[in-house]
């Protein structure tokens, strides 16, 4: 029988061969990022004016596609790689710079210098490292998680494998390492579950190992839902295979033979390199039948959500699997009792999985380099809102929070209002908890918050608290699967008491009746319905002033539909006409020169404060019922 | 004995490949909405009968997903991102602008001659280009993200494909 580790060898022989054809390029190449977030900024675009300048010259450059390195507000990001392995990184490269990249890839040094970010690897004369950019100052000298990006082609199976991939599980699989050793350095490792819950891995997993029966299932909980986060979706757009492996190692540490990937249908690239990584991987030996001839079984399925949040509960997300409405069930039984399909599983966020090659090839004392005592290693982080910078950032856990707004730019538009973690069923911070929050879900607590699974946006003061309250209420109301009453209901009234007071026709008992909902809330079956009221406490606990504010009528940041009106401040701006024009409802009264906006018909929306800014603003307006 | 519907055959050969059991129906429903646009109550019998499945279970589960729908949708649907980069920007205004701009009076409707619908999106994480919204044709499988937005944008855009515009001339708007 041959040896998995020998079969690795061969693979690895070829993987580095071709990667370091890439890294060391005979002609430059040029690489456009291509993610979800690169997409949105138009860097397909930008990679076919590329394209469409590199043919017509009949340049001497090759193209190429990696993942963006978290730097978003930069997208799209082009690099160029050198004969001489240099690899240069540029942007914002919009379709019209095609031709200085063009021309600075073929030699013409300086052609795109304004485009100029830093240098991946290697040096040039006056280019600083992308390393040494502020946006970085506090990721760990080498990236784990997100050590691929940039440097590897995501779509790649041989370029994984170069950087090591497989490495780890193919010592596993050649019986290096027994199923007890496996579960035993997740655990001292410190590995916790990723999305929120800090369950640790190692126990979850000996719970599969441990349950009857010989069908075992491995499920990845790749159902993304928060709003603001995007830390799952980084793995797998950016390093497909880092997650495969993950599982494998988990799948062989809990003699798992069949794995599902639950993934949300709004990442569609993420469900294509996923299933392409897979196709790939079980044609290398490395996944399905006879994993690398050692007789072993592992089968892995992308299933793809249809956008249901509630899938992102366990229960919710096995019934999803097997065919039915994706409705959270009582618990016990926990899935290690009866999950997919009534066998034993064992539910990982993406990123858990995600750490088991890097633990497992490196160990724990490694891997207890970075982070606290009690939240050990590194953990992927989204930011968002009114920041200078957004992008992703790979954290070691105990970073305070105050220096990662400082690194995203700080604040834009205003003063920090509000802090957003944990996404809908997570929680609003005050701006006086920033000094006092780190990186660690138990800093959290003492605001009564969670830190949630790694998506934290950033609010300014031009917003109001009751606003984002509304707004969290809503989702969780529509999100709500139906089954308990205190849910659906519950967040039914809480949504439309939210809405009344934003109208300006708040009550004296909203508050009382909003603490009811909260409590009746905690008797919900699963965490959807016991964590919605979470951010209207929030709101309640820590925004009491902006509460009481507009229930008097008060709204300073004139967000608040029923406390302000939109009014003509100057007849005789030119613009006023465009307002006139562009107004959906026709809300404009009176001739030119005598305009005012009809209160009744006027939605609010502000399009006719985007084109004239200088004709037309807004006018707080006091409630029209009396306070109650 | 009434021989198939064309539609019939056709959705038989779609889904031809999902077995009972083997956690294929998402697939199933994925399938024949990227096909038909939408899951008629034909499409929930011959699902049903590939998977073993009554049709009341094939549409209480579908029904349960904000992605699947069960009408033909409009020629274009303008996604309006909910999440909350994109709502400390105007969101709400950009999101009551489109419904005002094309007389359609809730999330998920469309216009009456069915060219323009607006309906509700998820973030993914490009906050960067907050607000933003995608233009989605159904029919030619396009999907285009149309980042910074306005609420002034919003109308134009809207107002453009309400009169025929493609998606580029409503992006440029």
């Amino acid at each position: 029988m041959p040896d998995a580790l020998a079969l690795y060898d061969a693979m690895r022989a070829n993987a580095d061969a071709a990667y370091a054809a890439w890294r060391n390029p005979e002609r430059p190449r040029i690489d456009v990022a291509i993610d979800q977030s690169s997409i949105s900024n138009g860097a397909l675009r930008t990679r076919a004016a590329i394209e469409r300048v590199v043919s017509a010259r009949n340049a001497a450059i090759d193209l190429g596609r990696v993942h963006g390195y978290g730097i978003q507000w930069l997208h799209p990001l082009v690099q160029v790689t050198f004969p001489d392995g240099a690899t240069v990184l540029y942007g914002p490269v919009t379709p019209a710079d095609a031709e200085a990249i063009v021309d600075e890839a073929s030699g013409r040094w300086g052609a795109a210098a304004s485009l100029r970010i830093g240098m991946v690897t290697g040096e040039r004369d006056g280019v600083p490292s992308l390393r040494d950019h502020p946006f970085f100052a506090l990721e760990p000298r080498e990236r784990r998680l997100l050590r691929n990006l940039g440097l590897t082609d995501p779509e790649s199976l041989e370029h994984y494998i170069a950087r090591d991939g497989y490495r780890a599980s193919a010592r596993m699989l050649g019986r290096h390492s027994t199923e007890d050793q496996i579960r035993t350095v997740m655990n001292d490792a410190g590995l916790t579950g990723r999305g929120g819950a800090n369950f640790p891995t190692g126990v979850k997993w000996n719970f599969l190992f441990g349950a009857a029966g010989e069908d075992h299932y491995l499920v990845c909980n790749a159902d993304e839902g928060d709003p603001g986060a995007w830390v799952n979706r980084v793995v797998m757009e950016g390093d497909p295979h880092l997650l495969i492996e993950g599982m494998l190692i988990g799948a062989f540490g809990t003699r798992s033979k069949q794995g599902y990937i639950y993934l949300r249908d709004e990442y569609p690239l993420a469900i294509a390199r996923m299933e392409q990584a897979i196709a790939q991987a079980e044609a290398a030996g490395l996944l399905g039948e006879d994993i690398l001839g050692t007789g072993l079984t592992f089968r892995l399925r992308v299933i793809r959500g249809a956008g249901a949040y509630v899938c992102g509960e366990e229960t919710g997300l096995l019934s999803s699997i097997q065919d039915s409405r994706g409705m959270p069930r009582v618990k016990p039984p926990f899935p290690a009792q009866r999950g997919v399909f009534d066998k034993p599983s064992n539910v990982n966020n993406v990123e858990s999985y995600a750490n088991a090659p890097l633990i497992l090839m490196h160990g724990s004392d490694w891997y207890r380099q970075y982070g606290t005592e009690r939240a050990t290693g590194t953990k992927i982080f989204s930011f968002s809102g009114d920041i200078a910078r957004v992008g992703f950032m790979e954290l070691p856990f105990g970073v305070p929070l105050a220096k990662v707004l400082e690194v995203c730019g700080g604040m834009v538009g205003g003063e920090l209002k509000a802090i957003q973690s944990g996404g809908p069923l997570g929680s609003l911070l005050p701006p006086q908890s920033l000094p006092k929050l780190i990186l660690q879900g138990d800093s959290f607590s003492p605001w009564d918050a969670i830190m949630g699974g790694g998506g934290i946006v950033f609010c300014n003061d031009k917003t109001s608290v009751l606003v984002l309250a509304e707004m969290f209420a809503a989702f969780v109301e529509e999100e709500s699967c139906g089954r308990c009453t205190t849910c659906h209901g519950g967040n039914q009234r809480q949504t439309e008491i939210l809405r009344r007071i934003i109208d300006g026709r708040g009550r004296r008992e909203d508050e009382p009746n909003l603490k009811l909902i909260d409590r009746t809330l905690q008797f919900s079956n699963c965490v959807h319905g016991q964590f919605s009221p979470k951010i209207t406490r929030n709101l309640l606990q820590h925004f009491h002033a902006d509460y009481e504010a507009a229930l008097r009528g008060e709204d300073p940041s004139l967000t608040m539909a029923g406390l302000y009106r939109v009014v003509v401040t100057n007849q005789y701006d030119p613009a006023l006409a465009e307002a006139v024009a562009i107004c959906p409802v026709d809300a404009f009264r009176g001739p030119a020169g005598n305009r005012s906006v009809d209160d009744a018909a006027c939605i609010r929306c502000g399009a006719c404060i985007d084109v004239a800014p200088k004709a037309v603003g807004k006018q707080a307006k006091a409630r029209t019922v009396a306070l109650n | 004995m009434p021989l198939e519907t064309e539609s019939k055959v056709r959705l038989r050969a779609l889904v031809a490949e999902f077995r009972p059991n083997n956690g294929d129906l998402l697939a199933a429903l994925h399938r024949v909405q990227h096909e038909f646009g939408y899951l008629s109550a034909e499409a929930m019998e011959v699902i049903g009968d590939q998977l073993g499945l009554f049709p009341a279970h094939v549409y209480g589960a579908a029904s349960y997903y904000e992605e699947f729908r069960f009408e033909p949708q409009a020629h274009t649907n303008i996604r309006w991102c909910s999440g909350p980069a994109c709502r400390l920007r105007n969101g709400n205004g950009i999101r009551d602008a489109l419904l005002a701009s094309l007389g359609i009076g809730h999330m998920n409707g469309q216009t009456e001659d069915g060219r323009v619908g607006v309906i509700l999106g998820q973030c993914n994480g490009a906050c960067e280009v907050a607000p933003m919204v995608w233009l989605e044709q159904h029919e030619s499988h396009t999907i285009e993200p149309v980042g910074n937005m306005s609420a002034a944008r919003a109308v134009r855009m809207a107002r453009a494909l309400r009169d025929g515009a493609t998606i580029e001339e409503a992006t440029n708007a």
